[in-house]
């Protein structure tokens, strides 16, 4: 079961290389801003693994529920702040 | 019998984001990009949520992870249709396949 949750662990790490090069490399300022999304839904998954891994869950539940709120405050006040302006190509 | 549950979840979970950064990766315009982050990416999240939430079993915690997966499945479609309206309003064309427009 431990091997499992490593395995996963490793494969959300690498999904999030993905997300990561959208985000570095995307042609858009909107690709830019969907993969900051992205790692930021990933990190949820991740953390709530990374608590099962050292046995601490009660800790990293919160951490991870209060990000979960932050992250979507974020992205939506990005995106209003972004709206109709002249964004590049 | 938890266990299996839970790594049936898990796995499952982990196809869905596998599969949504595979669209990140290969789709060819932001708006078709959004469709693969705002569904396949929120469902498999919300699976392997749960999948931690069934190993951790009915706890306080338990109770916690239920709510983070109602969190993300409220956050996550409506940070992506702001995006897309955003982009839409801001003057982003979307793609159109060539053999569409002869």
């Amino acid at each position: 079961m431990n091997t499992f949750i490593w395995a996963l662990t490793v494969g959300i790490a690498l999904t999030m290389l993905v997300s990561l090069y959208r985000l570095l490399h995307g042609p858009t300022l909107w690709d830019r801003l969907s993969g900051l999304g992205l790692v930021g839904t990933k990190t949820i998954v991740l953390v709530l693994l990374m608590g099962r891994i050292t046995g601490r869950e009660d800790i990293f539940v919160d951490i991870t529920l209060s990000y979960t709120l932050i992250s979507f405050i974020g992205a939506l006040a990005l995106a209003k702040y972004f709206e109709g302006k002249e964004t590049g190509p | 019998m938890t266990d299996y549950l839970a790594c049936a979840l898990l796995g499952s979970g982990f196809f869905f984001i596998v599969t949504g950064a595979l669209g990140i990766l290969r789709l060819p315009d932001f708006f078709t990009r959004l469709h693969a982050m705002g569904k396949s990416d929120t469902l498999g999240v919300a699976l392997m949520v749960l999948g931690t939430a069934v190993l951790e079993g009915a706890t306080l915690n338990g109770l916690k992870i239920v709510l983070i997966i109602f969190f993300v499945g409220l956050a996550n479609p409506t940070a992506t249709h702001a995006l897309g309206r955003a982009a839409y309003r801001s003057g982003l064309v979307p793609w159109e396949s060539p053999r569409d427009t002869d």
